[in-house]
């Protein structure tokens, strides 16, 4: 029986479908059986961020209305035929297609199947939200580390809550470890403690990412990906291993390398 | 940075530690639903009601504020009171 896992933030544009892609492929790479489901109806985009956007035929709000059977509208991701599967979100349509009681009834359907059902939620929190967290039994947060990503955030928190979702978990992306030394990014401990909800990953801002986006790969298929190494840590914590964070220091400013070079030499 | 700060006498807060305190601030007034506006106008209430009971000497002084606790977010009133003796 499949877990639902809704990847949502509040805030657009920091980070949902990128962590969708990157651990459904994770998981799938460890042998799990997975299935994305794109709920942001008419701006579809797990499918360029997998690589898959040439093979639809059916999508979301054919499957809702009857037109296909949802298998059919299932595109198989080459790289892990048998167990990594993506529902792509219908790109023209109206977006109130879509209903929370269709998207339980999805996902009923698909957790015989699969090991995990994970839904890039839209940003915002009217309908699109709704559906992505209605059938969700766990729900990630993305969050940057800035003002107004953490803010929204917050009141994705109580939404949450209001819908009697429970623990909501945690992920920052696109730290920048060179302004959080300068004491121009907020780190994670401020991020975890103004949020007051569980930590499950932190993600560097990296260029891979936006490279592996273009070829249609995912960064946690490249082994030298720091953010793609992240996001394998949390579909291990997805997993139930304890994995400890990594330590986002890579890229250092040479200030804080000297001072850490004064500080272990004592 | 505290090394250059140090070295520079500079005492500046950081942008960071601003970005945080600032957010602590605007979330407890997001949670509560109670916007800068409504909460001048809850503080004038507030003075109005005391002033019925004891001599406020500058309505000024008067700090109403959202503040955030460990479980809950609290108000908090500090008023300063006169001190004359009475006549
Ligand atoms: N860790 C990262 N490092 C660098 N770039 C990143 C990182 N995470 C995301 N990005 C980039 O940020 C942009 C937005 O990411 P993404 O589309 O995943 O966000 P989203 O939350 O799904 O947006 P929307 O709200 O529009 O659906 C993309 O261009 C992506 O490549
Ligand atoms: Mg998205």
């Amino acid at each position: 029986m499949a877990q639902v896992i809704t990847i949502t933030s509040g805030k657009g544009g920091v980070g949902k479908t990128t962590t969708t892609a990157n651990l459904a492929t994770s998981l799938a790479m460890q042998g799990q059986r997975v299935v994305a489901i794109d709920a942001d109806i008419g701006l579809r985009n797990l499918d360029v961020v997998m690589g898959l956007e040439n093979r639809i035929v059916y999508d979301l709000v054919d499957v809702v209305e009857g037109r296909c059977r949802t298998r059919q509208a299932l595109i198989k991701d080459k790289r892990f035929p048998d167990n990594l599967f993506l529902l792509p979100a219908a790109q023209t349509r109206d977006k109130d297609a879509v209903t929370p009681d269709d998207m339980i009834a999805l996902c009923n359907e698909l957790r015989r199947e699969f090991d995990f059902i994970l839904i890039d939620s839209p940003a915002g929190i009217e309908g699109g939200f709704k559906n992505a967290i209605a059938p969700a039994d766990h729900i990630l947060i993305v969050t940057t580390p800035e003002m107004s990503a953490v803010r929204d955030a917050d009141r994705i928190v109580g939404l949450v809550e209001a819908y009697e979702k429970s623990n909501p978990k945690l992920i920052i992306n696109r730290i920048k470890a060179r302004m959080v030394a300068r004491g121009d990014m907020m780190d994670t401990p401020d991020v975890v403690e103004i949020l007051a909800i569980d930590l499950v990953g932190i993600v560097p801002d990296d260029e891979s990412i936006v490279i592996s986006t273009n070829r249609g790969e995912v960064a946690v298929l490249d082994r030298d990906s720091m953010a793609g190494k992240a996001y394998n840590n949390i579909a291990n914590r997805l997993l139930g291993h304890d994995i400890p964070f990594l330590v986002l220091d890579e890229k250092q400013g040479l200030w804080a390398q000297l001072v850490n070079m004064f500080r272990t030499r004592r | 940075m505290g090394f250059l700060d140090n070295l520079f006498g500079r005492k500046q807060p950081t942008s960071s530690s601003v970005a945080k305190e600032r957010l602590l601030t605007v979330l407890v007034h997001d949670r509560v639903h109670l916007s800068p506006h409504d909460m001048d106008e809850m503080k004038r209430e507030i003075i109005a009601v005391i002033e019925r009971y004891v001599e406020v000497t500058n309505p000024e002084a008067i700090e109403v504020t959202l503040t955030r606790g460990e479980a809950t977010d609290h108000l908090k009133a500090d008023i300063p009171l006169g001190r004359s003796r009475q006549q």
